[in-house]
Order: structure tokens, then C-alpha cells, then sequence
């Protein structure tokens, strides 16, 4: 692979102009809604956070090679091209101050999708070297040691060792026929164990098989955040190569946004043909299973609690309805927030922006859009279904003093679960 | 009475205590784990959550306290996790369990959460070296219960 420069940055930003992006750039009716829409923008008020600017530059290459317009202003010298000085401004607005969140993209009136072109001029970003030191490093590990945190098979065993010892479940490392191969992210391995706890614990309620590939086992994807749709491809083939060879009937991604976005809807393109197997979030895998009744839950959370939508599962993921059946199942007292589902507001950390650090200025300014939703009604307790918004909307509440859990809901369904512990189970056996 | 001898006794045996009884035991199980962080913040919680005079409102400045060692020790999302620095984490977790308010902890044992990320902190101790930690901690936690039993 060339080393990192303008020159190509330049040319990966232009192949990535296809018949869509043209359109949108063609159609943008420069009204302001994506402005309103976008929580950067919102909370700072700049005008350079207004989504459509973050994409300028591309607009740029676009109209001028592209257009006849475009052409002609520049041969008259009319229009300035994309330069270094250009990368080195759009790249904080480009990676710092857009969550990929998607909700400029709903709000446009003409229909462009906004934030895949940031997604899109992210490519030419880091062709060019101008990404964050952050994403750079994690979409390394993600390659080289197959996590963007360096989680390494060990680690994942010595969970499932606790797991074992601490409750008496298992989680099968790579057992073909299984049911679903469960994926993990790296931040629930390493900060959240009670997930994997949870999983298992529904999963023996059910009845259903389940495994871990030794193979492949990180859900995340450091190649969709930072815009390198080869990475991206590659991290995606490992997950597709030890489901097709374990013989899974559906691949679960775990309570991470952009996760679910990059095996379930990016994947298949990114490899170039449809997988073999379903993959679905694990909220959906846990509604399949109220409905069919295999959840038998007890007990109802008195807190008056609010769900906080991972942008991901909402807006591109269609993923609305099912944490709230789920909800009902163990919550008397649910609240929504103002805008909520579809047009949830992001945590603000979303799309790589956690993991650089640069960004976390422009990010907790931006979480005050979460607090003024929080504030408003007052609940006690937030449920949320992604690693990633879970530590930022913790973050974001331990800045501003709001005492406030934070849970998973994946973990909320588990503890109400109609069970007997194990080590009951196997002294009756005994007896 | 019996010796606690395996996970099943000693839930037993935490379910049977109230919650003051368990935040004094919880409050021993993380001072096992207490070299394994460097944060001053979280020896001053144990000292409310091994206290049984300790008000609602210490315990509430105590589990803030915890809370937030506990979120300045996470891996950061994306960053290069490293596994000896998230003892610190688990025992910032193990000690926001000890003190955790009901409405925080959502009716879960106390002393038992506490206890789970007692042995994840020293899991994560030697995650890197492929040991395991993880009977030694359980065997420390079945000692220190007999002990607290039999006081």
C-alpha cells in the first residue's frame, strides 16, 4: 500500500463520487434542516459544524470535475481547489464532530444521505493521513491482532473461565451446527463481563445453542469508522469465514451501534455477495424470543427509567419496536424521551469519536443535547443497548453530577429472568 | 455453622444478611483486591462501606466517588487496552457495589456484585499471563465470609 498523501487522498475521494452522491450534491436545496439536525452544530452553534460543510470538500472535487459549470469555472480560475491546507481544517470536522449518526440524513427534505457522505470523504481522509491517531492505532489492532482494544483470544477465555466458575454456564468456543455465533466487542470483554453473563443466562433460558468462534469474535469494525472500506471488508470476512465454517444459523452482534450497521447492512457489499447466514442485533434475537414466549421473566423495575436509542440500531438498523416490547416486559414505569426512536439524538460518541481523544471537547458540549432530553423528564434510571453510548452517556452524567445509572438492557432482561441459579440445579441432581 | 466452602453457600449466606451487614463484608472482599489500584479515592470508600455508622449521605458521596474512579479506569473505546491497567477498573467497579444506593443497584446482592468484580480485577491482573486467578480470589472471598461469619 502507498504511503498516505494529498494526491491520493484527493483520488480516493473522487472514486467515491458515484451516481448517488452526485444527485445529492446536485439536489442539496441549501435549507439549514441538516444544521438543526445535527447535535455538533446544535450545541455549539458554529456554522462549520453544519453537516453539509463537512462534506465541502468533496463537493468541491465533485463540481469541478464533474460538472460543466464546475469545469468552467475553472479553467477561468474561478475555483479553488482542494489543498493540504484544506484536509488538515476538514479533518476535525470530518472525524471529531460527526458521530455518523444519521440524523441529517433522516431530516433532509430531498432525501441526501449526508452521513454516508461523511462516511464517504472519511476514505479520502485517511488515504491522505489525516485521521485521528486514535482510529489509526485501533484499525491497526484491529488487522494485526483481530480487536481495535488488542483483545486477544485468551482474554476472551479467561472470561468464559469466570464465567463458568461464577455462575456454572458455559459459552462454547466454536461449536458448529450452533444455533447463533454470538459476536462481542471489545469494550464489553474489557469493561462490561456482565453481558457475555446475560447472554449465556437467556440463552440456557431459551433453549437455543449458541458459540463463540475463536476466530472471530470482535463485533466491532475500526475499518467502517475510520473510512478504510478495505479494512472494513476484511474485519467483515473474518466474522463471514468462522460462521460459514461453524455452520451457524444466525450471527448475533452485540450492544454495539455501529457494529450492527457494519456486519448487517455494510457487510454484505463490502464483500461483495450476501452472507449464508442472518445476522441480527441482539435486541431483535431478544424480541424473537418474547414472542415465541421463550422469555420468562419476573418482577417489574419500579425506577422510572427512559431508553437512550444507539443511533445505529435506529436509524439505520430499523431496530425501534423491540427494546420496547422488551421494556414492557420488565419496566412499570418507561418513559420515552422527547424525541425518541428514529429521531433519538445521539450520545455524542458515536462513529469513532470516542475513541479520539481530540475530540472530547466538541463531544461533551454535544452531550448536552442527551442532558436536556434527561433533564426534562426526570428519570432515575437509563437504559441504553450499545457499549460505546453506554460509557459516554456514563461520562456525560458524571460530568454534569446527574446521578444517574446507566444499563444495558440486554443485562435489565437478564436479571429478570424466572431462573434457578446452577448450583441449585446440580444439588438437586445430587439429591 | 458450616464452612462456606463454594459459590452456592456463599450466596446463601450473603442473602441471609441485610445491607449494612453486606456492605461491611463487601467493604473486606474489595480491601483483598485494594493493591491491586493506586486510587486514593477508592481506600476512603471502603472506610464508609466498612462502617456500619455510615449515613445515606456518606454512602451517596462514596458510591460518586467510586463511580468516578471507576469511569477514569475504563478502557477508553478504541484505545490500547491494557489489561493490568483495568485491575484498577474492577476494583472501582467492586467498590461502587459496596455502596451503590438501592435505586443504583437495582435490588442486586451487594455483597455478591462486589464480590464478582473482586475476582474480574484480579482476572484482569493476570489475563495477559494466561493464569488463573480467578479460585484463588473465590478462596480468599470463602475465607474472609468465614471469618466475617464467625466474628
Amino acid at each position: 500500500m502507498s504511503a498516505p498523501s494529498v494526491e491520493k487522498g484527493i483520488q480516493f475521494i473522487r472514486e467515491q463520487i458515484d451516481a448517488p452522491v452526485a444527485s445529492f450534491f446536485s439536489s442539496c436545496v441549501h435549507c439549514g434542516l441538516c444544521a438543526e439536525a445535527c447535535l455538533f452544530y446544535g450545541q455549539t452553534g458554529e456554522a462549520k459544524y453544519t453537516p453539509i460543510n463537512k462534506v465541502e470538500p468533496m463537493r468541491r472535487i465533485w463540481e469541478q470535475e464533474y460538472t460543466l459549470w464546475g469545469k468552467i469555472k475553472s479553467s477561468l480560475g474561478l475555483s479553488r481547489k482542494v489543498t493540504e491546507k484544506d484536509f488538515e481544517e476538514w479533518e476535525t470536522l470530518v472525524y471529531d464532530a460527526c458521530s455518523l449518526c444519521g440524523r441529517c440524513s433522516l431530516i433532509c427534505p430531498v432525501g441526501n444521505d449526508i452521513s454516508d457522505m461523511i462516511r464517504k470523504i472519511r476514505e479520502g481522509f485517511a488515504a491522505a493521513g489525516y485521521a485521528p491517531e486514535g482510529l489509526i492505532g485501533a484499525s491497526k489492532r484491529a488487522v494485526e491482532i483481530g480487536s481495535p482494544m488488542g483483545v486477544k483470544l485468551p482474554a476472551v477465555k479467561a472470561q468464559i473461565a469466570h464465567l463458568k466458575k461464577d455462575t456454572g454456564l458455559d459459552a462454547p468456543l466454536d461449536l458448529k451446527g450452533a444455533d447463533y455465533m454470538v459476536l462481542l466487542s471489545s469494550m464489553e470483554i474489557m469493561n462490561f463481563p456482565e453481558y457475555l453473563e446475560a447472554v449465556a443466562r437467556i440463552m440456557r433460558q431459551a433453549g437455543k445453542t449458541w458459540t463463540i468462534s475463536s476466530k472471530a469474535f470482535e463485533a466491532t469494525n475500526a475499518g467502517i469508522q475510520i473510512g478504510v472500506s478495505d479494512i472494513a471488508a476484511e474485519l467483515v470476512q473474518r466474522v463471514v469465514d468462522a460462521a460459514e465454517e461453524l455452520g451457524v444459523n444466525t450471527v448475533i452482534s452485540p450492544e454495539c451501534g455501529h457494529a450492527f450497521t457494519a456486519i448487517r447492512w455494510e457487510g454484505p457489499n463490502l464483500i461483495g455477495r450476501p452472507f449464508k447466514f442472518k445476522v441480527q442485533h441482539i435486541l431483535e434475537v431478544l424480541d424473537d424470543f418474547r414472542a415465541e414466549g421463550l422469555l420468562k421473566t419476573e418482577g417489574l423495575e419500579e425506577a422510572k427509567l427512559t431508553f437512550h436509542d444507539p443511533c445505529q440500531l435506529v436509524r439505520k438498523g430499523g431496530v425501534v419496536q423491540q427494546p420496547r416490547n422488551l421494556l414492557n416486559m420488565v419496566a412499570s414505569n418507561f418513559v420515552e424521551m422527547r424525541d425518541h426512536g428514529a429521531m433519538n439524538w445521539c450520545c455524542s460518541a458515536g462513529g469513532g469519536v470516542s475513541a479520539n481523544e481530540r475530540a472530547d471537547e466538541v463531544k461533551f458540549k454535544a452531550f448536552n443535547q442527551k442532558k436536556s432530553q434527561l433533564d426534562e423528564l426526570g428519570v432515575d434510571t437509563l437504559v441504553t443497548a450499545c457499549a460505546n453510548c453506554r460509557i459516554m452517556l456514563e461520562e456525560g452524567i458524571e460530568e454534569h453530577e446527574m446521578d444517574l445509572p446507566v444499563v444495558g438492557l440486554t443485562e435489565m432482561i437478564a436479571d429478570h429472568l424466572v431462573e434457578e441459579r446452577v448450583e441449585d440445579k446440580a444439588e438437586d441432581k445430587n439429591e | 455453622m458450616s464452612t462456606i466452602s463454594n459459590d452456592g453457600q456463599m450466596r446463601d449466606a450473603i442473602d441471609a444478611m441485610d445491607t449494612g451487614q453486606q456492605r461491611i463484608l463487601a467493604a473486606r472482599f474489595v480491601e483483598h483486591v485494594l493493591p491491586l489500584t493506586k486510587d486514593e479515592r477508592v481506600q476512603r470508600v471502603l472506610q464508609i462501606a466498612g462502617n456500619e455508622e455510615s449515613g445515606d449521605e456518606q454512602l451517596l458521596a462514596a458510591y460518586k466517588a467510586a463511580k468516578a474512579a471507576a469511569l477514569e479506569a475504563h478502557a477508553r473505546c478504541g484505545s490500547d487496552g491494557e489489561w493490568n491497567d483495568q485491575t484498577g477498573y474492577f476494583v472501582a467497579r467492586a467498590a461502587e457495589a459496596a455502596v451503590a444506593p438501592q435505586v443504583m443497584s437495582h435490588g442486586k446482592s451487594v455483597a455478591w456484585q462486589t464480590a464478582l468484580s473482586c475476582r474480574m480485577a484480579r482476572t484482569a491482573q493476570v489475563t495477559d499471563s494466561n493464569d488463573d486467578a480467578h479460585d484463588s480470589e473465590s478462596e480468599a472471598q470463602y475465607r474472609i465470609l468465614n471469618e466475617f461469619l464467625t466474628r
